[in-house]
């Protein structure tokens, strides 16, 4: 689901063998409901073996400031004022306090537990988020916190569940928003699954993640902000699927209002290093690395008091030959004859209306229009990837190394994509292509984007423990634990989590994305090891597409 | 959304894969727990914080301040070339105006490196200031430079590259030379014969708490920056001299830290030792991020800072108080006796060098031009149980025409002796020559 339109694909066999497209209404099921209808007009529903969403859902309720209300109680100890980041209506930091090894450095103050539950009830909140620092290092206090007061409320967030990643600001926000999308997001999946059913749909659903990855659509209520902003993974993983994507690809979705950037490196999505920005959140989220720039073909086209193009970030409308206010580049596009569609008439005074008072003729300033855009376009993929190459390192070998993004090839999707390619290309001076069915790209992403997960594991043999935050897991260890144990634990409970929310147990393509081994001294004798792992099941396909492929 | 108050460049270099030995201070986790309670905090979500990727200094960023013997690549390792250039990263995004001030967060340290090296002395391979103010001369033309150094142990590379350049007043605070390494930083150290007066020691007894320390700022350093008029302030950030550090006798906090780095506000903070990975660093260096960026830091504190932490006892106060007068007199009150030499006279001293960490004796010998045009051309022959025998030759920054004649004939008449190298560092032409 998009802003302002809804894609649907039908795949079988490996092929798209239905492609709609239908106006996304203010009622997301209403939409949903007139989607399925197209596309699955002609479709026995037993056939269906697999569905698959993105959809707007979370990301409305954030930005158009629906959240329930949601009460907090933090723990901090010393740093940066707890204060600093409050967030929803009834925010509560509470004494406590671990250090960044998960060692207590102050018990919970349980009478300030009680009390701050105490008031967050008397505002009548029914939700809960309960956060602490380094709680992924010892989620004891969190775990307290929710024994002391949970009873007392219809839904309780944990911060240590959302991420293994050490961000405290970010993981109060995130439990914030998984607390307050809870109710919304339950309502929606009911609703979701009443049509369903209604439509004797009963084959697998998922949710598309940013991660590119999906999740289960039952178990995505643990963690519903996670569902937020997928579409432009949608069109990632659509890429992908719809093109090999070998070398370093750079992908550009152009799209009416934006162009989305991402970067394929030989079939695998990069991942942004810390999580996405919802609104005014920043979160711990995973995320593709993606980059909206305020460009596409509704753009608006004008010309500025020097005489010079502009095009974007303002959108005014749709574009002049079907009725619009402002001329656009889809004008010049009709202009050209580049494509079939609107009123051409309409499109050349457009054309000629911005580039008259420099004595252009239409066909002359939609050439500009279009190789300007694409120029814009690439300034701005170059600025993207420039940003990935200029993030730190923090080791010798990886300095020594200096391993650099740099595009072999551009891919472009979207429905402009014929129309727009070769421009683009031109502008990056990289090989160019766009794939078929590229104007639902997002929509086959969406189908075939196979489960994704991951863990963070740190081991801690002088504290004696190893602990996997995001799958509840705290072990005992003893000193002898070690690296090849970390691993074997770290699979065993990846898969188990990858399975529980959808992923099939068969041929999951685990890997170690990170794996440091410290020695921990004191003076001059050592005391135990650190041991830290992330592990994941990075962004990919369906292994049924890849086999018809 | 939390905004610094002041736009502050960060280069973190952890150097995870890179140890001096496998149970040497200076090892693999020295920064690990500092960069999860850096990222913990998220501090590298404020906007106005920059955190910036490192490059690796090339040896002639290294020769227009060192002399290594026999060669660069002899003493160096690709980690010290790294946390150099971290410290070139940090100059950059300051003096390029992108940021206000820039914390370079890199290991290994550099503050014991002499101007010769044959090896490591104090966990130090590559004087890091220095290498960071030599490129900042060269690249950006700035001249006056002060270099405060709050490391617990006595500056002494620092000392020894600046000792002759009248234009960096190097101010070092630290434990009393007679209870530490390396011995010494004391008040009589005061500067080379064209250089009288810009090396500042401040040697404060064990035991000296966030009291004496923000005395020492208030009534000697501050002043001291005032009457200099640097165009740049370095910090030698070391952090041993908190309470919590195992190789030190000092009393200082995190809090302690971020006040003094608040009052001193340095263009550029430079890591350098302190050693107490687990319960010092990690709170000190948010203390100094958040204190450089313009933040509040009441709220940094260790978890023991209650429990441990002592206020420093009134004999201690008393004794701080008599140190501040004694170097108030010299240094601010013209109490310091400069000895008038004659332009143009040559003045030789020797000394012995020990590099405790790789066991190497080294004897110097070293010739100094007075001049009053320039900070004087400079030799040095230097002899280590290595078996180098070496004489190295600087002709300095803006150097005089007769102390640039008298550096190269000090060079042509070195590679007619029996030296096994001899180098010059001609700083003029920018021409740096091994033989």
């Amino acid at each position: 689901m998009g802003g302002t339109q809804t894609d649907a694909v039908l795949i079988d066999k490996g092929q798209v063998v239905v492609a709609t497209k239908t106006p996304t209404g203010q009622d997301l099921l209403t939409t949903l409901r007139i989607v399925l209808e197209h596309t699955l007009r002609d479709v026995d529903p037993a056939r269906l073996n697999r569905m698959g969403f993105s959809t707007t859902m979370a990301t409305n309720a954030i930005v158009q400031d629906r959240l329930e209300d949601t009460g907090m109680i933090v723990s901090a100890g010393p740093g940066m004022d707890p204060e600093w980041f409050a967030v929803g209506p009834s925010y509560h930091v509470v004494e406590g306090c671990l250090d960044h090894q998960g060692f207590e450095a102050k018990p919970l103050n349980r009478a300030a537990v009680m009390d701050a539950a105490g008031r967050i009830q008397e505002e009548k909140i029914k939700v809960i988020g309960i956060t602490g620092k380094f709680s992924v290092r010892n989620p004891s206090h969190e775990l307290r916190i929710t024994d002391w007061v949970g009873s007392s409320f219809s839904h309780v967030a944990m911060g240590h569940r959302v991420s293994g990643l050490l961000n405290f600001p970010r993981r109060i926000v995130t439990t914030y928003l998984n607390a307050a999308l809870h109710g919304l997001h339950r309502e929606f999946l009911e609703a979701l699954v009443h049509i369903l059913n209604e439509k004797g749909l009963s084959a697998p659903r998922y949710l598309l993640k940013p991660d590119g990855g999906t999740i289960n659509l039952d178990k995505s209520i643990d963690s519903p902000a996670s569902t937020a902003q997928s579409g432009p993974a949608a069109s990632v993983m659509g890429a992908l699927a719809l093109d090999d994507c070998e070398g370093t690809t750079l992908v550009l979705d152009v799209g009416g209002t934006t162009t989305d950037m991402s970067v394929v490196l030989n079939g695998t999505p990069l991942l942004k290093p810390h999580g996405i920005r919802l609104g005014p959140f920043q979160t711990l989220i995973r995320s593709l690395m993606t980059h909206s720039s305020g460009i596409g073909g509704d753009s608006e086209v004008r010309m500025t008091e020097k005489g010079a193009l502009k095009i974007g970030p303002v959108r005014r409308g749709i574009p002049m030959a079907m009725g619009g206010p402002a001329a656009t580049p889809t004008d010049a596009m009709i202009t050209l004859d580049l494509l079939k569609t609107g009123n051409r008439g309409f499109a050349k005074a457009a054309m000629e209306a911005v580039g008259g008072p420099l004595g252009w003729d239409a066909a002359t300033t939609a050439q500009r229009v279009l190789k300007h855009m694409a120029e814009t376009i690439a300034e701005s993929a170059k600025a993207f990837i420039c940003g990935i190459n200029s993030q730190p390192v923090y080791t010798i070998h990886e300095v020594l190394e200096n391993q650099k993004i740099e595009p072999t090839s551009v891919l472009i999707i979207g429905g402009a994509a014929p129309q727009i390619a070769e421009c683009i290309g031109r502008a990056l001076g990289l090989p160019h292509r766009f794939p078929h069915h590229h104007g639902v790209a997002n929509a086959v992403g969406a189908a075939v984007a196979r489960v994704t997960s991951e863990i963070t594991l740190q081991a801690d043999t002088e504290r004696g423990s190893v602990i996997i935050p995001e799958a509840n897991v705290e072990n005992k260890i003893n000193s002898s634990f070690d690296i090849e144990q970390a691993v074997n634990l770290g699979r065993e409970l990846l898969a188990r989590r990858a399975v529980r929310i959808g992923a099939e147990e068969k041929g999951l393509e685990i890997s170690i994305t990170e794996k440091q081994v410290f020695n921990m001294i004191r003076g001059y004798s050592r005391t135990g090891k650190n041991i830290r792992l992330k592990m994941g099941i990075a962004p990919g396909l369906i292994p049924e597409w890849k086999r018809s492929h | 959304m939390i905004r610094a108050a002041r736009r502050t460049g960060l280069v973190f270099f952890p150097a995870f894969d890179w140890a001096i030995s496998p149970s040497h201070p200076e090892r693999e986790e020295r920064l690990l727990y500092t960069q999860d309670q850096v990222l913990e905090e998220g501090l590298l979500d404020i906007d106005g914080i920059v955190e910036y990727r490192v490059r690796p200094a090339t040896y002639e960023d290294l020769r227009r301040v060192h002399f290594c013997v026999p060669d660069e690549a002899a003493v160096t390792t690709e980690s010290h070339l790294i946390s150099a250039g971290g410290c070139l990263v940090a100059a950059d995004a300051v003096l390029n105006g992108e940021v206000e001030s820039a914390f370079a967060l890199v290991r290994p340290p550099g503050h014991h490196s002499r101007r010769v090296v044959h090896g490591n002395r104090g966990f130090c391979n590559i004087n890091n200031e220095a290498v960071m103010i030599e490129y900042i001369r060269e690249k950006y033309g700035i001249k006056k430079i002060a270099i405060v150094d709050t490391d617990c142990h006595h500056g002494d590379g620092t000392q020894d590259i600046y000792w002759h350049d009248p234009n960096t007043l190097f101010i070092s605070i630290h434990q009393d030379g007679r209870t530490l390494y390396p011995g010494s930083g004391f008040p009589n150290e005061a500067g080379g014969p064209n250089a009288q007066g810009f090396t500042v020691n401040i040697p404060l007894p064990p035991q000296t708490g966030e009291q004496g320390f923000l005395f020492v700022m208030d009534e000697l350093v501050m002043p001291l920056l005032e009457k200099f008029e640097p165009e740049i302030v370095i910090n030698s950030a070391g952090q041993d001299n908190h309470f919590n550090d195992p190789i030190t006798n000092m009393n200082f906090s995190a809090r302690g830290y971020a006040t003094l780095n608040a009052q001193l506000k340095p263009d550029i903070a430079v890591l350098e030792g302190g050693y107490a990975v687990e319960n010092a660093l990690p709170y000190v260096n948010v203390g100094i991020i958040m204190a450089m960026a313009g933040m509040d830091t009441s709220f940094v504190k260790e978890p023991n800072y209650d429990r441990d932490y002592q206020n420093q006892p009134p004999e201690i106060t008393r004794n701080i108080k008599q140190i501040v007068e004694q170097l108030r007199g010299l240094f601010l009150e013209g109490g310091l006796k400069i000895l008038p030499y004659e332009e143009g006279i040559i003045v030789e001293r020797s000394r012995d060098v020990f590099y405790d960490t790789d066991g190497i004796h080294e004897r110097q010998h070293e010739k100094i031009r007075c001049c009053r045009q320039c900070a004087g051309a400079l030799a040095i022959a230097s002899t280590s149980n290595l078996g180098q025998h070496i004489l190295a030759v600087q002709i300095p920054v803006e150097a005089c025409v007769a102390c640039r004649q008298v550096g190269l004939a000090w060079f042509e008449e070195g590679t007619r002796g029996a030296f096994s190298h001899v180098y010059l560092q001609d700083r003029i032409r920018g021409v740096y020559e091994s033989i």
